[in-house]
Parts: C-alpha cells; structure tokens; sequence
C-alpha cells in the first residue's frame, strides 16, 4: 500500500486509538476499531441526491454525508467501524417541486434510516401472531420459505391467492410490483389511504379529461378561493405550494394575491387566509355554485364558457337560477352579501382560481361538491392558464404490456371477501410499509380479516399494527441505503420524476424490496415469464433511457438523474401517461349530505385531519416530529380534542379536561384544547397518535381517532367518507396530564398565563 | 465587519415549522421526551408562536417565528458571571458552552425566551447518533444553549470565501431555518451592507423589531402580516 501524507495520518490516528481504548477500561468494553469499507475523508461533507419517500409529493433530497463511527458486529465481534453517514436532509435546489426546501416532516425522513427499533434483518414468527417474538432468520432460508408459499399458489392453480397491500404514490417501485403481480397472476397491489384523494381524481377527470391532483399556478395568481384545501400544510405537495405561496404574497412588484378559505375548522393553510369563511359541513358546493350563478348573471361570462364543467352540473346552462344569494345563505350559512362581494372579487381580481379538498369531498355528495367547483374554475378559464390550475404531465411508468391483467380491488372488499365463509381466498399476503388495521375504520374489520390470511409476508422496517401480525419479515433498506423513485402526481409545471441512487452503505442485513421481489421472481418453480428486469436499478436505466437530456451537461438522463436525483422536462412522445377515455356522464345534481348518527343523539360533526406531525399516523415513530410543536396548539408527544370555547363551556368543558368523544361505532378519550377556530357543532381530532403497537415513541399515546369513524361512502365514487360521522361529546374527568403544550412564549405572555 | 441581521417575513410564513425541524437537526438539539417536554424542558431555539384574535366565526390567527433576537444590546450579556454569554464582533450574542456554570442569569434576563438550559445530559438512542452534525458541539447537563444564527455555517462560508480570495456574497450563508423555509419567509444577512435583501427588508416601513420598547435593539426585523380587510 502507498503511503502517503494522509493514510499515514489516518493509521496513526486508529492505531493509537485503538491502543488508548485497548489500555483502559474493562476488557469487556474494548472497542476493536475495523478497517473502513470505503475511503472516506474525515471531516469532509460530501453532497448526494436522494429522494424523500414519507409522502407522495415526491421531494427531491439533497443528502450531506460525512464520517461517522457505527458500532457493528463482523464476524462475531463487536466493534467500530468509520462510515460514510447521513447527517441532514435538505431540499434539492434544483428539484421543480421544492426548489431547495424541505418540510419538517421530509428532514424528519432521516430518522427512519437511524431508528433504534428497526428490524436489522430477516425475521421469522415465533409467538404468537401480534405478539412481536420473532426469531433471526438468514436471507435465504427467509427467501426459501416465501418462494414455497407462492410455488404452493401457483402449482395449485390459485395465482390469485395472493395479495399485495402497498403504499399509495406513483413510481417505479410501485410500478415494478405491479409487473411482478401481473405475471405471477396475481390481482394488483391494493392501497388505502384515510385521507385519499380518489374523489377529487375522479371529479377532474370528468371535469377536465385529468383524473390527477391539480397544481396551482400560485406565483401568477391574484386570487385563491380554497374549499377546505389544506395546501400549505398536510394536502398535495405543500411544500411545492408553500413556495408558490411565499411569490403569491410578496414576489411581484404592487401585487398581493389574496386568499379567501372556506372551512368549518381552522386549518394551518385557513390560518393563513385573508378571509377565512366558516361553512355548514358538505354545502360547499351549493356556494360555489351560488358564486357561479351570480358571476354569470352579472359579468359577460357564459354559461357556455365552462364546456363539459358546467354540463356536468344540474342547472348549469339555465345559469343556476335555483342558487340565489338568499338560497345559498340557507343552505350553508354564508351572509348573502359576503356571497355577492367574494363573487365579485372572484370575477373581478383575475387571474383568480377555485381549489377544494379535504373535508368537503370526505362527505356523501363529495363528489358534487368536487364538480361545482371545477365548473366555477372552468367558468373564470383558470384551468391551464397562468396564475389557475394545472395538471404536472405523467410519466408512463408501466413498461409496455406490463399493465396488471387483474384490476385492483378496494381495501374494504379485500376484507369481507377475506371474512366471507369459508377458506380466505387469500392465502399469501405481502405488506409493503402499508398500515391499514391503523388508518381503515373499525367497521371494515380490517384487523380481523388480516389475521384470518394464512400467511403474511412483510417487507416493513418497523412492527406497527399491520406488519406486526406478519408470519415473515423480509425489511427493506431505508430510502437513503437503496435506489429510491417517485414520480410526482403534482407540484410541478413541467414533467418530474424523481430517482437516486444510494446515499449510504446498508446499515444492516437488509434488502430492497424491489430487488427481492425481483430475486422472488427468478427463483419460483415455474419463473415469472417473461422474465422481470435483473435489478431495480435496471429497470430504473431502462425507463430513463427514453428520456431525453435535458440538462447537457450533466449528460444523459440517466446520468443527471445519478447527478441531481431528478429528470425534469417535456416528455417526448409515448414516454406520457395514456389520457384516460373520460367516462360520460349526465348532469350531477344537488346532493344533501348525509351523515352517519341521529343529530339528536349525536349533535356534533366529527372531523379527523391528517396530523401535521404524522399525516395518517405513519410518521409517528420518529421522535423529531413527536416533540415538534403542532402549528395551531404547541401541542407535542400528545393526542387531543379541538372544541369551541363556547360550546366547551356549555358542556361544563375546561382546557385540558379529558372527554369522550363517541359514536354509534366507537369512542376515543382525549384532553380538551378550546380554540375559537371551530364552529360549535364540530369537534376535531388530529389523526396520527394512537398506535398500539409502533415502535417505543409512539406506542400506547392515547387513542385512534379512526375507531370513531362510520364507514359511510361517497355516494357515487364509494370513497370512504371520513367527514360524515355525528358523535356525542362528554367530559369525561380533569387534565390527567398527558397534553403537553410547548412552555416556550414571550416571557410577557408565558408568565401573564401562569 | 459584517453585522448579521435577520428578516422575518409574516405575510410570507404559513407557520408550518419546517424551520423548528431544520434546526434541530443542524444544531443537534436533543429531543427531551413526553415527561420532561411536560415540566416545559423541551429546546426548540426557533419556535413558531400563534396569536388568536376574535371569536368564532370572525376568528383570525397569526404565526409569528421567535429565535434569538441577537440583540445589539442584549439583557443577557451583562449579567453573565463568566462572559459565556457575550457579544462578538459581527453583532451575534455568542455562548461559550465551556464558560457556562449554569447560573441561568441570560435566560432570567432573556424577554423573549428563547434560551435553553440542559437540566440533563443529552442523549441520543443509538443509532440515532449518527446523524450529529460534526460541525457543532454537544452541549452536556447545567449548560445554556441557544440560537446562534448557524454560525458553524457563517464561518464556514467565511473561510471558503476567503480561500477563494473574495467577499461572501448576500444569501450565499443561509441558517437551516431560512434555508429550509418553504415560503422563503426568513431572509439572513449581512446589515452593513445596504444593498442585501436583508437590509432592504429591515428597512421596510414595515418593519418592527419584537418588544421594540424594551431598548434591546435586536437584529431580527418582522414584517407584519398584511390584511386585505374589505
């Protein structure tokens, strides 16, 4: 070996810390320091793409590593080994949708690689199911005994008895699934999220020919009417939109956008409103119709103009005569007047965009609501325009003939077919990182028919709920030790999809679910035919080969994507997303709510909203984000209620007081926070803490909000609608202690409150 | 000399907390856990503060970022026995952890609230420890600790700057909070230089330092939040 200035510094500096650790001490503690797998320069940050995975927007990542000392085990022996680390997340500058910044949750992202409960390596059962005993298990016995269960399937001719429950998020990851299960024979991978958007991706779809999630062109906008969106918090991509905002507010010369929300609970973006515009839950609709009634009888707009929006919705053509100002005040509770001054903002101050989301489309007529507000952005021509909406163009992931032959069912048929008499027609379930027994309600007796499938696989790094009832336990490497891909449904003007490679040497005996999937695939008794792509990272090249170069100098796309993590640009033709045949369809018309529980028994609506620490509860095991304070309470390491002062004062309701908030189908116990930002008749709950099993951060941290939920559906798309639940509310003792509330203030303000 | 100065931004902050995260994980800001956050020993250098006004249904809230103030003349610096707590030549009121006796005299005296004293060593479940930042030092039980503008990252940009034989330019040093911040709300740098952004924003008509009677003089600027009251 050469000997040079820097090696020889390097051999001085572990041999004689070797000696210092070797001469002290007991010899039980001794640290055997190994040699380094890879050459690293100590003290020396070195920058590498990544890709955040925590949600669906798709974030690019850029990685600082630097050395650290890992302890490990080699060979038996236990010591230190100098490593290339992770040590912080921050936003790619370069990445369309977060253009350099990160949320709290995305820099959180690197706690999932360095969590002191990850599975380190192949698990197999040895307790009972739930119980969390596992035993070690080497890869290959671990391999063997899946490949057995799916050799058993397939020699018995029942392909589809296995299932696959994934994440949600385009990629191609996901898309390699899908080929994996089309081959093998099997229906294709189900996903469930709590807070999905299927309502609103169907309702653009017959709106616009666009069954996708919108961006709004927000630096161009002068005026943003939101129903209930949550767009610069927990919703979409809020950090792409969060960036908007900021040139929205202040990045033109005399202009300041405004920015009215329409909501029944205060949410982090209504925080931010100039108006923020209280409304009777699941009436939405019937306002922007009644703004779209007076925009077309008072401003040379035709009714015409809206094209297939407006002949979607009953009454459109005739100008909606039936949505008066009087009529609209008494079906939602707006002044008539305020209706008639935003409509003439609305139509006056453009270019001016609509943008409903969340709770108004978790309501029976969601879908209605969805239609009336994309024919009121149709009315003002904000779609595709600068400063309205747009739709990111779509990278077709599914290499071609490789579209699942078998749809996709929905999580709750999956389940009563499982819970149906007789055998599970599910034999062998693969769980990728999903958790539905936490985010499904109760009422689809998740859980149970989980437990009822013969075999569970999963490819999770942590026991939570789900995976903790897997017979088999094959962990991934963390997004930052493997190829990590996403291709983001929104957030973008241009065509993005993000992928990177590897920032970091595995931590432990881990493999990428892809990659095992793939090894899966090759190993069975009749192999998949035709045969997968050899890695991951194959299929990867593969489909970034079609793309064009769009940065030169950085070379291909292939090339840049390994440079900056990302290929952003026009997609040449046959690389975009097939358009979907819109589905024709009759006129829509005014639907009432409906919502689950006599208003006598049952006076309040109940809302759960994604956590702005945990979203559905999936990011609750990381210990940045429990003692994060919540945007509008301060509220960390806690669960709790969001009532009404006055309504709390009626029930005899103090700050802090635990209550029991139940409906037909469940109650859940937490403490009390008063706050003025929701109506009377609702009490909210953020979803996220309650977990059973979850890691030691979150497990046993108050209760599900999700036990209290009906499985009331969308009436037309069958979309669980997680809004329409009527609860009872009843104190239920004193503080018992377990709301934390960050102390920090003004010193003024904190000791004014003591 | 340069004099490092910070404008926050109001209209711009959605209050989401993306800068609350970004510091603690460039500043190595342990997590306390559920029982010591409860008797109000959690450290967050920046929090975000709400401020309700009105009554439902005309409610209205306000976000407003709270970190160091880095006040020119601070309440903290004079009555700290060992000179921890002092001001340095580019306008930072600086900690010297090794100085620190734990006296807790800077955050009696702090109006703003915004330093933090380790009633406990810090620990970190492995391997939790491996994303420490190298470039800031650990500060162990009976030490104060504090928001310093990241200046591991001013004096990192410093010393490339001068290596390359030139002048930092404006935005080239931004702390993890201003970087991160989505909405681009918090905007760092030098004030003597009447041409950064941070200048032109701190020089805004609408500019307020916080407690402003208090006679601190610090080198954050807020800029309210506009209304469109109609």
């Amino acid at each position: 070996m050469p000997m040079d200035r820097r090696s020889f510094i390097r051999l001085t500096a572990i041999t004689g810390a070797s000696a210092t650790l070797a001469s002290c001490g007991n010899p039980e503690n001794e640290l055997i320091r190994f040699v380094p797998d890879e050459d690293i320069i100590p003290g020396q940050a070195v920058w590498k793409p990544s890709v955040c995975p925590l949600c669906s927007a798709g974030c690019g990542l850029t990685v600082r590593v630097m050395d650290a000392d890992a302890e490990v085990t080699r060979n038996g022996q236990a010591g230190v080994v100098r490593i290339a680390a992770a040590k912080k997340l921050e936003g790619q500058p370069s990445h369309p949708v977060n253009q350099g910044t990160l949320c709290a949750r995305g820099q959180s992202a690197i706690q999932v690689t360095y969590h002191p409960d990850r599975i380190t390596q192949p698990l197999k059962r040895s307790g009972t199911r739930g119980d969390g005993r596992y035993d070690a298990i080497s890869w290959d016995d671990a391999l063997t005994e899946l490949v057995g269960r799916l050799d058993a399937l397939a020699s018995a001719g029942n392909q589809t008895g296995l299932a696959f429950l994934a994440r949600p998020g385009a990629s191609h990851r996901r898309a390699l699934v899908d080929q994996f299960l089309a081959r093998f024979g099997a229906p294709g991978a189900v996903t469930f999220e709590l807070f999905g958007d299927d309502v609103l991706r169907q309702a653009n779809g017959l709106s616009f020919g666009r069954p996708q999630l919108p961006t709004l062109d927000l630096p161009n906008a002068r005026f943003v009417l939101s129903f209930g969106a949550d767009f610069l918090g927990t919703w979409n991509s809020p950090v792409a939109h969060a960036v908007g905002y900021g040139e929205f507010r202040r990045g033109r010369p005399d202009i300041r956008g405004r920015f009215v929300q329409v909501e029944s609970r205060m949410s982090q973006t209504g925080a931010n409103a100039d108006e923020w515009v209280p409304v009777t839950p699941g009436t939405e609709g019937v306002l922007a119709l009644g703004l779209a009634h007076l925009i077309m009888s008072a401003t040379p707009r035709t009714a015409a103009g809206a094209g297939r929006a407006g002949a979607l919705v009953d009454g459109w053509a005739g100008g909606l005569t039936a949505y008066t100002p009087d009529a609209v005040q008494a079906i939602t509770g707006v002044d008539a007047r305020r209706i008639e001054r935003i409509a003439r903002e609305f139509a006056a101050s453009g270019p001016a965009v609509a943008i409903i989301a969340g709770p108004p489309l978790a309501q029976t007529n969601g879908l209605f609501n969805a239609l009336a507000v994309n024919a009121l952005n149709a009315l003002v021509g904000s779609v595709g325009q600068p400063g309205g909406l747009f739709f990111t163009p779509q990278r077709d992931l599914a290499p071609a003939g490789s579209r699942a032959s078998r749809p996709a069912t929905s999580l709750s048929a999956l389940a009563s077919g499982i819970l149906a008499d007789g055998e599970s027609p599910v034999q062998v379930l693969l769980v990728d990182g999903a958790n539905p027994i936490f985010t499904a309600p109760r009422a689809w007796r998740v859980g149970e028919a989980i437990a009822k499938v013969p075999y569970i696989a999963s490819f999770g790094s942590f026991l939570d709920e789900t995976s903790g009832l897997a017979d088999l336990i094959l962990p991934d490497h963390s997004f930052l030790e493997s190829w990590v891909d996403a291709a983001p449904e929104s957030g973008s003007m241009v065509a993005v999809v993000s992928a990177a490679p590897p920032v970091m040497r595995p931590l432990y005996q881990t493999r990428a679910m892809p990659d095992v999937l793939l090894d899966v695939s090759r190993r069975l008794e009749r192999p998949v035919d035709p045969p997968l792509p050899q890695a991951y990272e194959e299929a990867l090249q593969t489909s970034f080969a079609a793309l064009p170069a769009t940065r030169p100098e950085l070379g291909d796309a292939w090339a840049a994507v390994q440079e900056q993590g990302h290929w952003a640009g026009t997609l040449p033709a046959g690389a975009q997303a097939p358009a979907a045949a819109p589905a024709a369809r009759g006129p829509v018309t005014m639907a009432e709510p409906q919502f689950d529980g006599d208003a006598s028994q049952y006076p309040f609506h109940f809302l759960p909203y994604p956590s702005a620490a945990f979203l559905d509860g999936s990011l609750a095991h990381l210990p940045w984000l429990q003692e994060m304070p919540d945007p509008l309470t301060s509220a960390m390491w806690s669960q709790w209620v969001e009532i009404n002062p006055a309504t709390a004062a009626r029930l005899g309701i103090g700050d802090g007081d635990v209550i029991e908030v139940a409906s037909a189908h469940g109650s859940v116990r937490a403490p009390a926070v008063l706050t003025p930002g929701i109506a009377p008749d609702i009490v909210a709950m953020p979803v996220g803490q309650g977990h059973r099993m979850f890691t030691r951060y979150a497990s046993g941290r108050g209760e599900n909000p999700v036990g209290v939920l009906a499985p009331v559906t969308e009436a037309t798309t069958g979309a669980l609608a997680w809004a329409a639940t009527r609860v009872r509310v009843t104190r239920a003792g004193g503080p018992d202690g377990r709301l934390i509330l960050f102390a920090g203030g003004l010193r003024e303000h904190v000791e004014h409150g003591r | 000399m340069p004099r490092w100065g910070m404008a926050v931004d109001l209209d711009s902050c959605t209050g989401c907390g993306a800068c609350v995260t970004a510091c603690r994980a460039e500043n190595n800001i342990s997590t306390v856990g559920d029982e010591q956050a409860s008797l109000g020993r959690a450290k967050h250098w920046i929090r975000v503060e709400r401020y309700w006004e009105g009554d439902f249904p005309d409610v209205r809230l306000k976000f407003r970022p709270v970190m160091c103030q880095q006040c020119n003349n601070a309440p903290c610096e004079p009555v700290c026995p060992t000179y921890a707590s002092h001001h340095t030549e580019d306008g930072l009121n600086a900690q010297v952890y090794n100085r620190c006796i734990g006296t807790r005299y800077c955050a009696n005296a702090c109006p703003y609230n915004v330093r933090f004293f380790n009633f406990f060593n810090p620990s970190w479940e492995k391997p939790l420890h491996l994303q420490l930042n190298p470039d800031v030092s650990l500060r162990e039980v009976g030490v104060m600790e504090k928001c310093t503008f990241c200046v591991q990252r001013i004096k990192a940009t410093g010393i490339q700057a001068k290596a390359e034989g030139r002048a930092v330019r404006d935005g080239e040093i931004q702390p993890a909070c201003a970087q991160a911040c989505p909405p681009r709300a918090l905007v760092f740098g030098d004030l003597e230089d009447p041409d950064s952004e941070v200048s032109r924003l701190s020089a805004s008509p609408r500019g307020a330092a916080l407690l402003e009677d208090l006679g601190t003089r610090p080198n954050v600027t807020y800029l309210p939040r506009l209304s469109q009251a109609i």
